[in-house]
This record gives structure tokens, C-alpha cells and sequence, in this order.
């Protein structure tokens, strides 16, 4: 077993390919992720304006929308097609219009409408442009209400414009931004991708520089699954258990991300993670024929991954079909209990469903390693027999 | 010369059928992506997200507000919890995904006008369930102070046009330009699965003529074009693009005909764009593999582009609110393009000139191989497989 560890740890050092998986894209593709995404929200989305109304009222409205963090109004346009234009040329992502009788409803005292017209392209910029009108606009109908109500005192005007009031609070993301929510999903799925990527590799290698094509060599420290299995995921689980400290410790601290995890809890997590993950890898990597096709099967699985865990679309939205299907890949409890023990600061105890079946992938994928390694030692000793017979 | 491309591309076919990894990464993979993204975002907006309630007040008014938030599509009550931290419990066992507080003697302080406050909290690390929540639970407490204002105002003999005009002086018209469902699956599934059907051929291409170093067949491909490297690049990969052109022509006959998603652009951008993105894809592999003629660098540097791709496409998180460098790196992601082509000119149905430099861009792509087929025939005739 020893010898297999060591023969698998030369390797990783010494396979350009295997290196560049285990150690460099770990290393640094979360560095440009996080970089990517290091600015966390959008800020002064432009906005263009035609106000048809030219009145001290409608002059206020774009004032507190030019004002608030999110909205920059950037154009004043003579009409709605010049404004259109504008959106074409991508110089504005939304149209704010005063038609020309808005000021005089709301002296009237009828109700005042604005029209906004949002491109729908990005969501993030939609979501910036439409709570930030929508706020000045709740902020503009209290004055007006206070103006109209003939209360005595301050308070009262307060009461009658918000009889009830109310406080939003985002919790586990104090930023609000997009890199802090879905940076830690992405850390969690690099280790599964890369350690895939890497084992399948190292498979394809060992099959190609088999004389015969077969994944485990003819040698008299290979006749023994377990003894192969072992050294194999022992070297693994090593090199993984560093990466990890330094994907899961390291980056969220350079960047900022929020990070609450206790010690215990991400041990917990992490141990079943790495070992269903390895033992899925090598599960899959039997499946590997040439080298490069390992690259073919596993890049494009991220995306799809990342989809499955619920960090993007909610889970619970998730058709049972995928949901299904989501529970064979080690990396659905991984990002999900991770997120909860690291990013809402839950303990071991509230992520029990997902170390428990992080546990049984272990079991399972284990087991189905061991099989498909003796299926392979099989073939060799067949071959050993049928050519031994041959030469005599 | 024509001949001889047909020639090549025969023995391209043949290649093709004999390694199965091509009909799984240029067939099966792709209808499985296809078929993922466009049934998973079926719902078009997230429904029935699971929230809680914590009423410790619990009057007929505070009840009636539960029932409206329930009576919401997007949000389904299912829990009621004693307290906060109950509730913050639930959320960290992935239960809700937010909750109401309406704290005790809130309807008391609501009849006697001392302005009671009720609170919401949402997670923030599911984003689009959070917004989501977020906005039921806004409704309802603005909803909560209007019912308040509306009993006071028809007590003192208002009509209802004069309430409304009183609560709410100035409304907005929202008007969501081509997507007024706010649908996910529009959104994201018109990038994320051209982003993946480019990966494919990303990957592929650089495949296919790396393995003619690997299997030692390199000189024999080389001789079949008389040592042009044009002519044989042309002969291997025009089988490729016919298939992936059937692949993403496919999908988009899938998504604007089959699923009706918004195209007021047209049909010419849209073959257009299918064409062009399929041409720069190859051409992009080709000029990886030019530039590093070795199979596994070239494959990687392609793994690599195509999965930054997806981030710096800007579909998700804005280019514009990136920092100034990614901004500029962005240009080299031939998904970036096809993105701006999609929203100016199919989505939002501009003329194709309000996204020429994009077009010209992709064109660019599109030519990228010429630079390298030197490099490449000679790594052909020189190199050997290196693994």
C-alpha cells in the first residue's frame, strides 16, 4: 500500500498534466474568480430620462433617483425613441418618462403615473434600476400625504403615512453581493471538478502506459484491491486535505467573504466530502480510455453542477427528475452543507441529512471503486494466465 | 483541391465513428445541456418558495396577513416558529428561506396609532430566492399600512379612486422590455447553454487534431492535403462544423420556435449568430491548439477560457461593474460576444449595425487559425505526442 502511495504522489509531482489539475487550478482559478466578482454588487446602472412634465416635481423624482447608489441618470432625452436609441447603443439600461400631466395629478390630488421601461438583459442591473425608483417614489408619496394630512406633530404625520412599520434584514450575506453569495458554492465544486479531472487523468495515463491497456499494471504490489484502492485515495486525500485548508481558509479571508465556520463542523463536513469525492473519481476514471478524454466528460459537468446544488435557481423549484439525479454527485451536499456550517454559521447538527449522505456516497462509490478495480485485476490475471499458457 | 477536402473529411467521418467520446461530446452531451437547463428553469420564476412566520401576536389582523403572504405565488407559508431564533434555525437547516416577525402588540399599537413594526429577514446566500421572498414580504407590510389608511379614509367618507390617489400619489408603470415574465429560463438558458455547446467545440477541436499526433497519423493527414495545412484543417474540421451547426441551429429552433422564447429580432440574427458562434468556437481551438501544438496545454487553455467564459459573458454579474482589467479581458471571450449580439439584436431586436463591432469581433475569431497554420503544420510534420 505504501508503495502505491508513494508511486501515486511521485506521479502528481512529476505528470505535468496531473499537476496542473491537483495543485495550479486549484491554486489559482478561485483568485480569478474572486477577483471577477470582488466588486460584489452594481452601482450607478445608467438610466436615461424624458420628462415630458419639465415641473418642480418631476425635476425632485430624478434628483433622489440621481442620488441614490444604484442609479446614475445619464441622458436627458427629447422623446422616447431617442431614449430607445440610447438603450441600442447600450449607453443606458432603462427609461424613466414623466408623461407631460404629471405634475398637475398630483396637485390635483388624482393619482400621477411614471413609466419605466427596463432593459430586461441583465437582471442585476432591472433589479438596481426598479427598487431604486420604486424607493424615491414610496419616499415622494409620503411627503406628498403629509403635505395633505393637516396632522399637529411631526408624529402624527409619520403615523399617517406608515401606520405600520417594517424592517428588512438580510442575514448571512451583509454585503447583499454576488460574489459572497455564490463564491463558496464555486470553491466547494473546484475541489470535486479538479480532483475528477486529476484522477481521471492519472487513470488514463496508467492505462496508456500499460502495454495492454489495462488500469492496473502487471506487478507483484498490485494484487490486492484494497491495497490498490488505499495507496491510491490515501495520496489523494493527502494532497486534498492542504488544497482544501487553503480553498476553504484562505481565499474567503483574502476576499472578504463571509466565513463562520467552527472547526469541528468543517472537519465533519469536509472529511466525507473529500472521500466521496475521491472514490467517485476513481469510479468514474475506469471509464477513461485515452488521457485527454477526461477533460471532455468532466469540464463541461461544472456548470450543470453548480445549477444542481440550488445555489443559483432554488432548490426547492428544482424538478424531482434533477433532484433526483443531483443526489449522485458528491458535490449537491458538499456546496449545500457548506454553504449552511460556513455561510449562515449552522453547526454539524443542522447539515445531519448532508454528512449522512456524503457518508453513504462513501460507502456506495467505495465499494463500486473496489469493484471496478477487480474487473480490471481480473482482466490482468486473465491475461497473465492466457499468455503464460501460450508460452508454454 | 475540393476533392481532396472531401477526401479528408471522409476519413474524418471515420474517425468520428470509431472513437465514441466524438457522438457523446458532439451529440449526447449536448442534447442532455439542452434538455437540463430548458426543463430546470421550467417554472420561469421560482414558486412556493418555502418561508416562516413568527407571530407572536397572533390577532385575527396579523392572521389575515399570513394568509395573504401565503396567498402569494411565489412565497408558501409552511412553518410557524415561536421566535426568532427558531426561525433563523429553520433557514440553517435549509427549511425557509425567510421569515416575518411580527412582534407582540402589534395589532394594539396598529389601532392605537403608535406605529408598531414588524420586521422581515431573508437569506442572502440563495440570491434569487432571497429577492424573491424579499419582495412578497415588501408588499405585504406596505399592503398592511394601506389597509390601515384605506379603513381611516373611508371612515371620514372617501371614495375609493380618491383613497388610492391619496395612498399612492405617484405610481409606477413597470414595463419590462421583451421578458415581462421576468423568466429565468429566457434569461439564463439563451447564454449558459450556447456557453456549453461552445465548450464542446472548444474542447473538441483541438481534440481532433491533437489525436493525429497521439495515434502517430499526423503525416499520413498532412500527405492526404499535399503538406497544406489549409486544406487539411479544412478537410478535418468541416465535418465538425456541419454537425455542431445541426447541434446549435437545433437548439435555437428549440428555444424561440418550440419554447417561444422572445426574438423580435428576427431570424436572420439568430442563424446568423448560430453560424458565427459555431465558425469562431473551431477557429478559437484551432488557434489554442496553433499557438500550444501540444493535445493536453491547448485542451487545458480551452477548459480554462471556456469556463471563465461563463463569469466575464456578463449575463449574470455586469461587465460594467467588474474591475477595468476584466473589463478589458472580456473582449477575448468569444462568449462575451455572442452574448451582446443576443441581447441588442435578438432579444431587444435592434438592427445588427447597433452591435457591428461585436459581429466584426467574432469575425475576428473566426480568422484567428490563419495566424497559426505554419505552427501547426509543422508541429504536424516535426512534433512528436509529448503525454
Amino acid at each position: 500500500m505504501a508503495f502505491i502511495w508513494g508511486k501515486e504522489m511521485k506521479m502528481t509531482v512529476k505528470d505535468e498534466g496531473v499537476l496542473i489539475f491537483f495543485i495550479l487550478v486549484p491554486l489559482l482559478y478561485p483568485l480569478l474568480y474572486s477577483w471577477i466578482y470582488n466588486n460584489e454588487v452594481v452601482r450607478e446602472v445608467p438610466v436615461a430620462v424624458v420628462d415630458n412634465s419639465r415641473s418642480a416635481e418631476s425635476r425632485e423624482f430624478i434628483r433622489k433617483c440621481n442620488a441614490s447608489p444604484d442609479v446614475d441618470i445619464a441622458y436627458y432625452c427629447k422623446n422616447l425613441e431617442e431614449a430607445r436609441e440610447l438603450i441600442g447603443r447600450q449607453r443606458v439600461h432603462g427609461i424613466i418618462n414623466f408623461p407631460s400631466d404629471f405634475a398637475k395629478n398630483i396637485n390635483r390630488g388624482t393619482q400621477a403615473h411614471v413609466a419605466l421601461y427596463c432593459d430586461m438583459s441583465l437582471m442585476l442591473n432591472y433589479k438596481a434600476i426598479y427598487m431604486t425608483v420604486q424607493g424615491v417614489s414610496s419616499r415622494m408619496n409620503s411627503n406628498i400625504q403629509i403635505e395633505k394630512s393637516n396632522g399637529f406633530t411631526d408624529r402624527d404625520d409619520e403615523i399617517t403615512t406608515k401606520p405600520l412599520d417594517f424592517d428588512e434584514v438580510q442575514i448571512f450575506n451583509p454585503t447583499g453581493g454576488y460574489g459572497n453569495a455564490i463564491l463558496p458554492g464555486v470553491l466547494i465544486l473546484i475541489i470535486q471538478q479538479t480532483l475528477l479531472l486529476g484522477i481521471g487523468l492519472a487513470a488514463g495515463t496508467a492505462r496508456e502506459e500499460n502495454r495492454y491497456g489495462y488500469l492496473v499494471p502487471i506487478s507483484r504490489h498490485y494484487n490486492g484491491i484494497f491495497r490498490i484502492v488505499g495507496g491510491k485515495s490515501l495520496c489523494y486525500f493527502m494532497v486534498y486535505c492542504i488544497l482544501s485548508a487553503y480553498l476553504l481558509l484562505v481565499i474567503p479571508r483574502m476576499f472578504g467573504f463571509t466565513i463562520m465556520a467552527s472547526a469541528q463542523a468543517l472537519i465533519g463536513l469536509m472529511v466525507p466530502y473529500l472521500l466521496s469525492c475521491i472514490f467517485f473519481g476513481m469510479t468514474i476514471s475506469c471509464m477513461i480510455r485515452y488521457r485527454e478524454n477526461v477533460m471532455l466528460i468532466v469540464v463541461f459537468t461544472s456548470l450543470i453542477f453548480l445549477f444542481m446544488t440550488g445555489i443559483s435557481w432554488p432548490k426547492n423549484n428544482i424538478p424531482a427528475f434533477w433532484q433526483g439525479v443531483s443526489w449522485i454527485f458528491p458535490s449537491t451536499f458538499g456546496v449545500r452543507g457548506f454553504l449552511t456550517i460556513s455561510s449562515m454559521g449552522g453547526t454539524l447538527n443542522d447539515i445531519k441529512p448532508e454528512y449522512e449522505a456524503l457518508w453513504l456516497q462513501v460507502i456506495i462509490y467505495f465499494l463500486t471503486t473496489c469493484a471496478v478495480y477487480q474487473v480490471h485485476i481480473n482482466r490482468v490475471i486473465d491475461h497473465v494466465t492466457h499468455f503464460g499458457k501460450h508460452d508454454k | 483541391m475540393f476533392s481532396k477536402i472531401i477526401h479528408i473529411a471522409g476519413r474524418e467521418c471515420r474517425q468520428m465513428f470509431s472513437n465514441p467520446i466524438y457522438f457523446f461530446c458532439m451529440i449526447a452531451f449536448p442534447i442532455f445541456v439542452v434538455s437540463f437547463f430548458t426543463t430546470l428553469m421550467d417554472d420561469g420564476q421560482p414558486v412556493e418558495l418555502p418561508i416562516g412566520v413568527v407571530d407572536q401576536d397572533n390577532t385575527g389582523t396579523t392572521r389575515h396577513l399570513t394568509r395573504m403572504l401565503d396567498g402569494f405565488q411565489t412565497s408558501h407559508v409552511v412553518g410557524h416558529y415561536p421566535n426568532v431564533n427558531e426561525a433563523r434555525n429553520a433557514i440553517q437547516r435549509g427549511e425557509i428561506y425567510a421569515f416575518l416577525l411580527i412582534p407582540k402588540g402589534t395589532t394594539a399599537g396598529l389601532m392605537s396609532q403608535k406605529q408598531p413594526k414588524i420586521s422581515f429577514y431573508y437569506n442572502g446566500v440563495v440570491m434569487l430566492a432571497g429577492s424573491t421572498t424579499f419582495k412578497d414580504l415588501k408588499t405585504i407590510s406596505t399592503l398592511g399600512s394601506a389597509a390601515v389608511g384605506k379603513t381611516k379614509l373611508s371612515m371620514l367618507g372617501k371614495t375609493d379612486k380618491e383613497i388610492v390617489a391619496f395612498l399612492q400619489p405617484i405610481t409606477i408603470d413597470l414595463h419590462m422590455i421583451s421578458n415581462p415574465w421576468a423568466n429565468y429560463n429566457v434569461y439564463l438558458s439563451t447564454t449558459m447553454v450556447p456557453g456549453l455547446l461552445m465548450l464542446f467545440i472548444f474542447l473538441i477541436t483541438p481534440y481532433s487534431i491533437g489525436t493525429e499526433l497521439k495515434f502517430g497519423r499526423a503525416k499520413e493527414w498532412m500527405g492526404m492535403a499535399d503538406n497544406h495545412p489549409l486544406i487539411a484543417m479544412l478537410g478535418k474540421l468541416l465535418p465538425q462544423t456541419l454537425i455542431f451547426l445541426i447541434i446549435f441551429l437545433g437548439f435555437e429552433f428549440y428555444i424561440y420556435h418550440v419554447m417561444g422564447f422572445p426574438h423580435p429580432g428576427g431570424v436572420l440574427p439568430i442563424i446568423l449568430l448560430g453560424v458565427l458562434a459555431v465558425v469562431s468556437a473551431q477557429s478559437f481551438g484551432a488557434f489554442a491548439f496553433g499557438l500550444m501544438p501540444s493535445l493536453r496545454m491547448s485542451m487545458s487553455v480551452c477548459s480554462l477560457w471556456a469556463m471563465v467564459s461563463f463569469s466575464v459573458a456578463g449575463a449574470t454579474f455586469p461587465v460594467s461593474a467588474m474591475d477595468a482589467p476584466i473589463q478589458a479581458l472580456s473582449w477575448l471571450f468569444p462568449l462575451r460576444h455572442y452574448y451582446m449580439i443576443y441581447q441588442i439584436n435578438i432579444f431587444n431586436g435592434f438592427p445588427i449595425e447597433y452591435a457591428w463591432i461585436h459581429w466584426v469581433c467574432l469575425l475576428a475569431f473566426a480568422i484567428l487559425p490563419l495566424l497559426v497554420m505554419r505552427n501547426i503544420k509543422r508541429s504536424m510534420l516535426e512534433f512528436e505526442y509529448m503525454p
